[in-house]
């Protein structure tokens, strides 16, 4: 005696439904993961972008060479960096580099240890001081290792340095 | 009777005629055709010869040399223009100068036969404001070898010869002094032209030919404008050169020279080993491109403030300051490293009795008041004051004499265990510019109860610090060497950020000996700012204290100077201040 061994409708109906419901159970699950997909994919988006940022500001900083074609700031508040600044390093014996974008993803921090190389205008008040001036000099330099806190915001879709802190190690 | 050989006026207070642009050219029209002149017999070593120098960022030049001392050159391929012209050779170099006929300009040419590299200088008038002062460019080429590569050396700037210093004895009997402390700048002692007294400051190039062979120049800015390049050689102590401008009394000097000298020594240099950089003074500012013929001259009386007897009366009475409590101020920075100041003298009284000028009373109230008057008067005058205990028993103090017609300033040595006192009396309403200091000297005693001073003994002016060199670091980033280049007279070269000297100027000054190792010095920044330096050096501690006296727009200033000092060396130089009969 055989058995009935060809699938009826029913019974794949039955299956499917059985299959069908792992499926069913299933769609919600992965719109959450495509959403979560977006927003990690956003979120790495935007650190790059405030590394960029980051990046474009460190360069203009070593190279003394302002563009005002690209603003990198979100006000001239903002911009009013210390001058005495004279170059920004990687300090690689410190901590990595951080920036945490908010969960709204419309701000930023970011905390860089790094090496400052900080210059002193020495004051004009005697010979000695105008005669260094006069061959191009007349200034002190000092490196000094610090964190450097930044804070971003976004605006119009493009990130934009809101503050530059300097801190002690 | 015998004349000195001292001038109606040093360089630095001689009023140069601003000569026009007609004047210079009008003089130098018939040099251009007859060439330099000179006191040895000219080389033919280029007569009949064609060559053809390539630089690398200047003019292609094409001569043909003729007999007679004829040349002609065409520039960049143009047309030829005849000129006299005068060559001399050093070893294999040989060197030669010529003018352009109708124009302002010249060349002084270095060949190295041995190589075919060569080193060009342009020189012109009329370049600067001042139209006397000679202009220079330097170019880097070869002589053109006809089938031959052009080779890739050159000639470059250096730092080799700094630390170095030579007598020279030209052929037209000049006899100098040259010191090369700077990479950028020299000093030079005028010993036959102007009698010694003083050391004069010069920009100036350094090229090296090879390890024996350099080229100096030197362009006396600030003063007759005078251009003189020369070839040495180290070893021979042998020169060749050029000497261009026009002199006190206008007269148009051009003449190539031959010379001989003695090596005097060597000083430290103290840029970091392996350093060479013969360009330590940048000509342009950062991202700048110098114009042509540009470079760094420190040109101090431009700046300095030229006050009348009036200005100088209404800027005292506006502000007197003597040491400053604040940090910061006009010349705080160079007292950065001046010690802890003394207050030994507190309570103290006594006279302090000079030899010829009257005696001081002293009654000192704390470590920093005192009251003083001048023997005979009958009212004290409260003064604010700093002292400094250089070594044990010698103290160096300064206050200013409030009142005083000439705005005084007082910076004394007063030795406890001799009971002797040295004073630099600095003073204002001098001749030229009334805000210029001046300054007395006042050798003396000390009157005080327990103290019996000697009669007879004083402290006396010394030659042990000539040919010295100093550096001192009076606070981070203002460094400075002094360099005691004659009795009467001393530089001061400013470092650069890479520790290469740099810019220099020089004043009139005077060395006393306290004790062994134990100097009180001044200089006068004259034709400068007018400040009145003063400071002792201790050579045991290698630290100097002392007191700035200087009077501008702001008032009369007395502040602290002090400094950590090194010890840079030697030039063997006192021999050549000996009166000769």
């Amino acid at each position: 005696m055989t058995a009935d061994t060809t699938p009826t409708r029913r019974s794949f109906l039955k299956g499917g439904a059985l299959l069908a419901a792992p499926l069913a159970a299933a769609l919600p699950a992965a719109l959450v993961a495509d959403d979560r997909l977006r927003a990690r994919l956003e979120k790495l988006e935007d650190e790059a972008a405030v590394h960029k940022l980051h990046q474009a500001w460190l360069r203009q900083i070593n190279t003394r060479s302002g563009d005002a074609a690209t603003p990198l700031f979100a006000d001239s508040e903002g911009a009013a960096f210390d001058q005495s600044v004279r170059s920004i390093a990687a300090d690689h014996a410190g901590q990595p580099d951080a920036i945490e974008v908010a969960a709204d993803g419309q701000s930023a921090a970011g905390r860089f240890h790094c090496a400052v190389e900080i210059e002193t205008t020495i004051a004009q008040d005697c010979t000695l001081a105008r005669m260094a001036h006069a061959q191009g000099g007349g200034f002190v330099r000092r490196t000094e290792r610090r964190v450097l806190k930044v804070e971003y915001m976004k605006a119009s879709g493009a990130w934009a340095i809101a503050k530059v802190e300097f801190a002690s190690v | 009777m015998p004349g000195t050989p001292y001038p109606k006026e040093q360089m630095h207070r001689i009023a140069y005629t601003k000569l026009s642009e007609r004047q210079i050219a009008d003089k130098l029209s018939t040099v251009a055709v007859s060439g330099p002149t000179s006191a040895s017999p000219l080389s033919d070593v280029f007569a009949g010869k064609s060559i053809q120098i390539v630089t690398d960022k200047g003019p292609a030049l094409a001569y043909t040399f003729s007999r007679g001392n004829r040349l002609s050159v065409a520039e960049n391929g143009g047309g030829a223009v005849e000129a006299g012209y005068g060559a001399l050779t050093l070893s294999s170099v040989a060197f030669f100068s010529h003018m352009i006929p109708g124009t302002q300009r010249g060349y002084a040419v270095v060949v190295d036969q041995d190589t075919n590299l060569a080193a060009v200088f342009e020189l012109w008038f009329s370049g600067y404001e001042d139209k006397r002062e000679v202009q220079r460019e330097i170019y880097y080429g070869y002589v053109e070898q006809p089938g031959q590569e052009a080779p890739k050396a050159r000639h470059v700037t250096t730092n080799r010869v700094e630390g170095k210093g030579f007598y020279w004895k030209q052929d037209t009997g000049a006899e100098t002094l040259e010191f090369y402390p700077s990479a950028a700048y020299s000093n030079f002692v005028e010993l036959s032209r102007l009698g010694g007294e003083l050391g004069f400051c010069a920009p100036s190039d350094y090229i090296k030919i090879n390890d024996d062979f350099y080229i100096y120049t030197r362009t006396e800015c600030e003063f007759s404008g005078t251009f003189t390049a020369y070839v040495m050689d180290l070893n021979r102590v042998e020169q060749v050169g050029v000497r261009l401008g026009f002199d006190s009394n206008d007269e148009l000097e051009y003449y190539v020279f031959r010379g001989k000298g003695e090596w005097l020594g060597q000083i430290a240099q103290f840029e970091k080993f392996g350093d060479e950089n013969g360009s330590p003074v940048p000509a342009a500012a950062a991202g700048q491109t110098p114009a042509k013929g540009a470079r760094r001259v420190y040109r101090p009386l431009r700046t300095m403030a030229k006050m009348s007897k009036a200005d100088v009366d209404a800027a005292v009475a506006k502000r007197a300051s003597a040491f400053p409590a604040a940090t910061t101020g006009p010349g705080a920075q160079m007292g950065g490293n001046r010690g802890p100041s003394t207050g030994w003298l507190a309570g103290k009284t006594f006279t302090l009795r000079y030899d010829h000028a009257p005696a001081m009373e002293y009654r000192f109230d704390d470590a920093e008041t005192l009251n003083w008057r001048k023997e005979g008067d009958s009212g004290w005058t409260k003064a604010r004051y700093q002292a400094w205990e250089s070594t044990p028993g010698v103290i160096l103090y300064g206050h200013l004499l409030d009142g005083a017609p000439n705005h005084d300033g007082h910076s004394i040595v007063v030795d406890f265990h001799q009971g002797l006192v040295t004073c630099f009396n600095g003073y204002l309403n001098t001749p030229y510019f009334a805000n210029e200091a001046g300054v007395k000297i006042l050798f003396g005693v000390i009157e005080m109860e327990g103290l019996i001073p000697p009669k007879y003994n004083r402290h006396q002016f010394t030659d042990e610090m000539v040919g010295r060199a100093v550096s001192q670091n009076y606070a981070p980033g203002l460094t400075s060497m002094h360099l005691y280049t004659t009795p009467h007279s001393l530089s001061w070269i400013i470092f650069t950020d890479a520790d290469a000297g740099g810019l220099e100027w020089s004043g009139p000054a005077a060395y006393v000996k306290i004790r062994d190792g134990l100097y009180f010095m001044y200089w006068l920044e004259e034709a400068c700012n007018g400040t009145l330096g003063t400071i002792l050096v201790n050579l045991h501690t290698m630290r100097d204290v002392g007191v700035g006296y200087s009077c501008g727009t702001n008032g009369l200033s007395m502040s602290a100077v002090g400094a950590h000092e090194r010890l840079a060396g030697r030039f063997d130089i006192t021999r050549f201040y000996q009166v000769k009969s």
